[in-house]
């Protein structure tokens, strides 16, 4: 027997009932989890470790000074979510992603949304992610963001709520793939006694909406990295060589006659479409920052005439950013004249006074975020702070109020994961990938963090959060 | 009235570079304000040209075998009037609030827009002018004082400039208040030799129109200002942009001349 640490009350555990029972989609896996020997699992666990240690996945965090690379923990009780209520999400995030690319057209058009009064001009235009250059420039098919990593918690009251879109470069499918094939080596019977959906068809997907995006016929496909100093560089050589296609650095590409070519051994060989894994900021240093060595000087030229696609366009940092994000549900019901299946969390936006007092008002019990920041930085959980470093947020607000906003401190939902005491309860999210091509397309499944640390709310592996595997259960009706 | 222009640029480098790439905004387009009767570049390889973000038109220049100089000559003839109506406009005005790192405002930036939001908010037009004015007279214009990048904020606590520190002080002051400000990069027929005849001057959206501020000559830009592009900041607008591999250090000379075509 394991020993079993039970969730509080207040708050949605997918395993377990507040009576103790467990939910229906986890009870052929509980009983199986409980005819294991606990040194079985322990054995299963160091298994893992040493396997993720020698595929190198590894994921370098930002502040510590050691500079080191380490292992994102992984733990081996995959998140579970029955074939309804994924059906709820997928629905919500196919609606969500085209609202999404759609006001990214508008806005970078004729800019209807700002014209109906829906959102303030200044908060689109005076936005630093707003990019000047996509200006009345036309895409192909009118997609901006060709990959969305949506964050989704589900709260206390058992539904499902977006907490950000991430249209820019979203990372972590590497860990969807990874966590899969971990969980079917080391337990192989547990696919056999449950119908999990497949995700390992991804690459595939990912490589059609890529190719999709180009009027080019069997257009070439390459990943740009930053490099190997890049936190997430073994995703972006993990997704170039299981997609096939080649993984380039910003000095293998160079730019002539409106088009990009790559050097290759074999001579110059041009490239139509660019999976690029690295911001705006860094494309081009004749357009954006100068200082930048990791971009193709003169991209942004060739783009803006046709001659490349980028995936995700210029400038989708306008719709994910989070002065923007109270804004999707207004989208939702503006382009597609429906009205949103997922939630969105309220907001309080800090550059507005009223706003802004009742949030000063109450940091005690609210999250606060810097609208540009990301990665969990910057941010503050009032139930978890002290009273010194609620003190310091309010200055920093009060010092510039239109870089925050506010929302309740939700209550992430708890999936039970391994701790050295036996099997406790950790908050979880999850970030699905939703894929825009010919169609939307989608994986069942996504990326579920866990905030290993009891009781914290901060999931981000740069934070000190793990993976989980996530199964979504096939309908067996 | 007609203006010849007849612009040279040369960079020379201690080593070979292998390879370059140059953003070049050194082609006028027409406007309510200018007429190109001829304009011609003579460059080392054919560019592509196309237009950039703010409607400028943009020349890509990429040289793929080794060279260790680069001579880019721009020359033509244009016909202007004292008039700066019918600018095509690409984007919307609030776009030219936005900070960047040249023009971003210190205390002392902030002070002098404060100084001025009184005037300003009286009468635009004349309270802009009050800002020009004192702009010019806090940084009387000097050559070789500062560099290419120099933020506004370093310029202003310098006291000295040339017309790209006045445009960025300018700017930052106006963005500061609320004013949609933009760096121009042209032209100007000057009757003083000393001048140099690159330019840059500001314009600020005020009362629904673009509004020009030449800083360094104190005065509203006429006809013997000539655009060549707009930007955010100078880094935006700036007439030659390049990157390059390897070339060592780097020897820059530019002439520019500017001048009245012959009456005929």
């Amino acid at each position: 027997m394991h020993a079993l640490t039970l969730p509080e009350s207040g708050h949605y555990d997918e395993m377990l009932l507040d009576s103790g029972g467990i939910r229906p989609h986890y009870r052929d896996f509980a009983r199986w989890l409980h005819s294991q020997p606990p040194e079985t699992l322990a054995r299963k666990r160091a298994e893992a470790d040493l396997m993720f240690h020698r595929v190198g996945i590894t994921f370098a965090v930002y502040g510590d000074d050691s500079g080191a690379e380490r292992l994102i923990p992984f733990d081996t009780v995959p998140r579970i979510i029955p074939a309804s209520d994924w059906q709820t999400l997928e629905a919500g995030m196919r609606q969500r992603v085209t609202a999404l690319n759609a006001f990214l057209h508008d806005i970078y058009h004729e800019q209807h949304i700002v014209k109906a009064g829906l959102i303030p001009a200044e908060q689109v235009f005076s936005n630093s992610q707003y990019q000047p250059a996509m200006q009345g420039l036309d895409l192909p098919h009118r997609i901006y963001a060709h990959i969305t990593g949506v964050d989704v918690i589900r709260h206390s009251d058992g539904n499902f709520y977006v907490l950000e879109d991430n249209l820019r470069v979203p990372s972590g499918v590497s860990y969807m793939l990874e966590n899969r094939k971990m969980m079917m080596r080391l337990f192989p019977e547990l696919f056999a006694s449950h119908a999990v959906a497949p995700v390992q068809h991804y690459p595939t997907l990912l490589l059609n909406t890529l190719r999709h995006a180009s009027a080019v016929d069997n257009p070439t496909v390459v990943v740009l990295t930053p490099g190997h100093h890049n936190s997430a560089y073994f995703e972006h050589a993990f997704l170039a060589q299981q997609m096939g296609v080649e993984l380039v650095e910003g000095q293998d590409l160079f730019v002539k006659n409106n088009r990009v070519y790559m050097r290759t051994t074999a001579g110059h060989k041009q490239v139509d479409v660019i999976y690029r894994r690295i911001d705006d900021a860094f494309l081009d240093p004749l357009a954006f920052r100068a200082d930048s060595m990791l971009g193709v000087p003169g991209l942004l030229s060739v783009y803006r005439a046709g001659g490349v696609i980028l995936a995700n366009a210029i400038g989708t940092g306008v719709a994910d950013d989070k002065s923007i994000y109270p804004y999707v549900p207004d989208m939702i019901r503006f382009y597609l004249s429906e009205e949103p299946l997922l939630q969105n969390v309220p907001t309080w936006m800090c550059r507005r006074p009223a706003e802004l007092d009742h949030v000063l008002n109450n940091l005690h019990e609210l999250v606060v975020k810097e609208v540009h920041g990301a990665g969990g930085y910057g941010m503050l959980i009032g139930p978890a702070a002290s009273a010194a470093e609620i003190e310091d947020f309010r200055q920093r607000i009060i010092a510039d109020p239109g870089n925050y906003i506010a929302q309740p401190t939700l209550c992430l939902s708890s999936c039970p994961t391994f701790v050295e005491s036996g099997i406790a309860p950790r908050h979880i999210d999850l970030r699905p990938f939703v894929l825009s091509g010919r169609d939307i397309s989608m994986v069942a499944g996504g990326l579920t963090r866990v905030a290993l640390k009891e009781g914290s709310l901060v999931v981000n592996s740069s934070q000190g959060g793990g993976t989980k595997d996530t199964w979504i259960l096939e309908d067996q009706s | 009235m007609q203006l010849t222009i007849d612009h040279e640029t040369v960079y020379r480098y201690d080593d070979t570079v292998s390879h370059s790439t140059q953003y070049l905004r050194l082609t006028p387009a027409s406007s309510g304000h200018q007429r190109v009767v001829s304009w011609q570049l003579e460059l080392p390889v054919a560019a592509s040209e196309s237009t950039d973000a703010y409607g400028n038109i943009l020349h890509v220049l990429t040289l793929d075998t080794p060279h260790s100089e680069i001579r880019l000559k721009a020359r033509g003839v244009v016909e202007t009037c004292d008039d700066w109506l019918g600018q095509p406009e690409t984007l919307p005005a609030p776009v030219f609030l936005r900070e960047t790192a040249l023009t971003e405002p210190d205390d002392a930036i902030r002070a002098l827009a404060a100084a001025h939001a009184d005037a300003m908010a009286a009468n635009p037009e004349t309270g802009l002018a009050a800002l020009m004015l004192a702009i010019a007279d806090a940084m009387p214009y000097t050559q070789d004082v500062t560099h290419a990048a120099t933020t506004a904020a370093q310029a202003l606590a310098l006291g000295a400039g040339v017309c790209q520190d006045h445009s960025h002080v300018f700017i930052a002051a106006c963005r500061r208040l609320g004013l949609p400000a933009r760096y121009v990069s042209g032209y100007l027929l000057s009757d003083r030799d000393t001048h140099v005849a690159s330019h840059a001057w500001a314009e600020v959206y005020a009362g629904e129109q673009w509004l020009g501020f030449d800083i360094s000559n104190r005065k509203r830009p006429d006809r013997h200002h000539l655009k060549l592009a707009v930007g955010l900041d100078y880094s935006d607008a700036s007439p030659v942009r390049g990157v390059r591999r390897g070339g060592g250090s780097e020897a820059l000379q530019a002439h520019a001349r500017v001048s009245e075509a012959d009456q005929q």
